[in-house]
């Protein structure tokens, strides 16, 4: 019956593995400590830092991703490179990949900070590969290394695992002597536990050498002790024991009883998977409930997020509604403050422009009414034949008339300098040639006033100027100088060389000259003379306004000299012309 | 002297006829008065005595004035001066009217020296000779044909073909044709500028000699007989004309 015996046997060793792996679920806590405090320097590097992390999360085939490609950087610091391979031999261990995990574990230099702990992996490899004595060598270098810090944790597991390779070498002193010595800390603690699984480990050692009574005293003790374990499998496990021994001491009703327990054991272990099951089902449940309301949280914040989005972009585009208005309503005010001051001056223009209206309908109206009386006058006179007085009034009519005509040209000069639609050229210009035909026209004028007139212009002054215009300013001149000239008057036009640049024509005359008051109001800018204190002299004043605004379109300028009672001086100042000067 | 030959284009009789008894009373020949722009170019290719036009811009509301001149500017050689008559300084009209080069105008209405001084102007552009009528030291415009001489207030011509010989005497030039002698006011220099060197050649330092009129030379005495028993001295400094002279061999 041997044979069962050792399939148990060897199952049951396995199972001891295991659970010594699952004997150090609590150091390694402290350990990931270390590891990490340790290996903070090189959390710099990316794929580290990863290959950590996922480590310390028990992601094996990611820490053995990452941990590859760090590898594949070609690391140059060996403590680096270490840790990698640590990492991915913990990795492949975990993984069962014994064979690849030694390979790792061996990459790894003997001067890393965690050296101890590799030779305890190996060793408990080579156990998992059967390959006891290489488990032993391994575990016999903790044993005498110096590392007391780690001994003192591990040396219990180190002495029960050096007791099971002697057991499985079939060196049984050897065997003997670690197990009661690893025996001995469990005894101490009260680690039931622990303790069940060494005596169990003791009976098997004893009923390997065939001294049945002391293993069947260790096997019940731990059977004993499994009893107040929770873990079904020590239980199981323990109780399998009892059987196989009972069944070999033929005792098969109790190796039967202890059998059924196995079963019981068995089941309930499977039962446990059950409702471990049934529980991670719960869990996942439970998760996706969880899950769910997070989701439903997410949709809620995303609302909220987006409620407060709309909010801010109402906020937003209200600002801007609020500062485009304020734009516009600046805007607004700036251009009615423009508006209200070009209505100021247009209404100033419109008042200005009634006057000139008012005085010249006035002017025309009174010179027809004159020409009226006159027609009639003449009518009379010629039907008694009296020539003489027909003759004169003929002349009186002419000149009015002519000033008349002189009124509406100034008139359509000036609505044409306004409209800016007359013809305009600057050419050189013959002074005396000019003067003689604007003055021909105001001969007859002149000689009824018996008003001796002399030019004195020079026939080689030349002047720059526009014909048409510059003939209208001497017209309006001349006109002046006779319309205030007295009975027997003189006018005389001569020209001033002063300046270089430019050719001073005078007018002047020996009439009734004008105020100071007056001649600063003749020089402002249009402004016209509205009073009219004689009724038959003083004009509307256009007529010096367009020769003002004439003689600044000629690039010209325009002085008065005047004394009141005794005669005026009006001196055109016009560019010379360059040619022949 | 002859009278200058003026073609007046004018479709209004109100406006012509005044221009025209002015323009009579101060010695000008009226070659015709054209109504219309068909009637002034016939009356322009037909007659070619024609001195200088004065042409109104508008005929019968449209601006043919300037038709007529953009026409006889054409051709340059058949051009002659002219003034536009116009009422109003419209810009447009005058823009259009300017490109007619050489360009002058007299504004309506007009008296008889803004008259005179329009036909002068003209010339004087339309000869490239500025201010010579209304100058102290010239009097007289030369084209290619004639001579135009400022006497009183209007103008004359001379057929340079008529010209015997001129005699400089300071500022002035005495001109002898076989009909009549004048003075008129012009420099030397500028008047042998002026003439056509073919037909006037220098003979002395006071004399220039129409070529066509010279009916004999002689070297010994320094004398060269013209036409109608004019006599000129002959230089040693001009004797080189004798060259020039149609000789019999």
């Amino acid at each position: 019956m041997r044979p069962t015996f050792i399939i148990a046997l060897l199952f049951f060793c396995f199972i001891i593995e295991n659970n010594l792996f699952a004997q150090q679920k609590k150091e390694p806590i402290l350990f990931e400590k270390e590891i990490k405090m340790s290996s903070d320097p090189f959390v710099g590097e990316t794929n580290f830092y990863k290959t950590r992390s996922f480590f310390l999360q028990k992601e094996w085939d990611s820490t053995l991703v990452y941990s590859a490609k760090q590898l594949n950087q070609s690391v140059k610091n060996s403590t680096l490179k270490d840790y990698c391979y640590f990492f991915r031999a913990y990795s492949f261990n975990k993984k069962e990949v014994f064979k690849e995990a030694q390979k790792e574990y061996s990459k790894i230099s003997s001067d890393f900070e965690f050296y101890s702990h590799v030779n305890i992996y190996l060793g408990e490899i080579a156990i998992e590969l059967k390959e006891f004595q290489n488990a032993i060598d391994y575990f016999k270098i903790i044993e005498k290394s110096n590392d007391h810090k780690l001994i003192s944790k591990v040396k219990v597991n180190i002495e029960h695992n050096l007791g099971i390779c002697y057991l499985h070498l079939k060196q049984y002193d050897k065997s003997e002597a670690y197990l009661l010595k690893s025996i001995e800390a469990p005894e101490v603690k009260k680690d039931t536990l622990k303790l069940a699984r060494f005596y169990g480990d003791m009976g098997v050692l004893y009923y390997e050498q065939y001294n049945d009574e002391l293993a069947i005293s260790y096997f019940q003790k731990a059977y004993q002790l499994s009893k107040s374990t929770k873990d079904y499998k020590v239980k199981q496990n323990m109780a399998l024991n009892m059987a196989v021994v009972e069944e070999n001491r033929k005792k098969f009703s109790e190796s039967l009883r202890y059998r059924k327990e196995y079963e019981k054991w068995k089941d309930s272990l499977n039962n446990q998977s059950k409702i471990w099951e049934v529980a991670r089902i719960e869990k996942e449940f439970a998760i996706k409930q969880k899950q769910k309301e997070v989701s439903l949280l997410k949709s809620e914040n995303k609302a909220k997020v987006a409620e407060r989005n709309g909010f801010l972009y109402t906020a937003i585009a209200l600002l801007l509604l609020l500062l485009t208005t304020i734009y516009f309503y600046r805007e607004k005010v700036k251009s009615t403050r423009i508006i209200t001051t070009q209505k100021e001056d247009l209404d100033a223009l419109n008042a200005t422009k009634d006057q000139i209206l008012s005085i010249l309908s006035h002017d025309l109206r009174s010179s027809i009414i004159a020409l009226k009386y006159s027609n009639r006058l003449l009518s009379d006179e010629l039907a008694p034949n009296n020539l003489d007085n027909v003759n004169s009034l003929l002349d009186q009519n002419s000149t009015m008339v002519n000033s008349l005509y002189n009124l509406l040209d100034n008139l359509l000069q000036w609505a044409l300098s306004q409209t800016k639609n007359s013809y305009f050229e600057i050419t050189s210009l013959p002074l005396l040639s000019i003067t003689e035909q604007v003055v021909y026209n105001y001969l007859p004028l002149m000689k009824e006033k018996n008003i001796i007139f002399t030019n004195n212009v020079l026939k080689s002054d030349m002047i720059q100027a526009d014909q048409e215009s510059f003939k209208i300013v001497l017209r309006n001149l001349i006109d002046n100088a006779i319309k205030f000239s007295d009975q027997d008057g003189t006018i005389t036009l001569y020209t001033q060389n002063t300046h270089d640049m430019y050719c001073d024509l005078v007018i002047q005359d020996t009439g009734a000259g004008m105020t100071e008051e007056t001649r600063l109001e003749l020089l402002k800018d249009s402004v016209l003379l509205a009073k009219k204190e004689h009724e038959d002299k003083i004009g509307t004043g256009l007529g010096v306004q367009l020769c003002k605004t004439m003689i600044k379109k000629n690039q010209g300028m325009f002085a008065i000299e005047s004394t009141l009672g005794k005669g005026t001086k009006m001196i055109v100042s016009l560019p010379k012309a360059l040619t022949n000067g | 002297m002859d009278n200058i030959n003026v073609l007046i284009v004018e479709d209004n009789p109100n406006e012509s006829e005044p221009l025209v008894a002015l323009l009579k009373t101060h010695g000008y020949t009226i070659a015709g008065v054209a109504t219309n722009l068909k009637d002034a170019l016939n009356i322009f290719y037909n007659s070619n005595t024609i001195d200088i036009v004065i042409l109104d811009v508008f005929l019968n509301q449209v601006p043919d004035g300037i038709a007529f001149a953009e026409t006889i500017n054409a051709v340059p050689n058949a051009s002659k001066p002219f003034v536009f008559l116009t009422s109003a300084t419209d810009r447009t009209i005058f823009e259009r009217a300017k490109l007619t080069q050489p360009f002058s105008y007299l504004l309506k209405p007009f008296n008889e020296l803004e008259l005179l001084y329009a036909i002068e102007m003209a010339l004087e552009r339309f000869y490239a000779q500025k201010n010579v009528f209304l100058s102290e030291d010239q009097d007289t415009v030369i084209s290619d044909a004639y001579l135009y001489i400022k006497k009183g207030k209007g103008l004359k011509k001379v057929f340079l073909e008529d010209i015997i010989y001129i005699e400089v005497e300071e500022k002035y030039c005495n001109i002898i044709t076989k009909k009549e002698k004048f003075v008129i006011l012009i420099s030397l220099t500028k008047i042998l500028n002026l003439l056509d060197a073919n037909m006037f050649s220098r003979t002395h330092r006071n004399f220039v000699v129409n070529m066509q009129k010279i009916e004999e030379i002689i070297p010994a005495d320094n004398l060269i007989i013209l036409s109608d028993n004019h006599q000129v001295t002959l230089s040693e400094t001009y004797k080189g004309i004798i060259k020039k002279v149609r000789t019999l061999k």
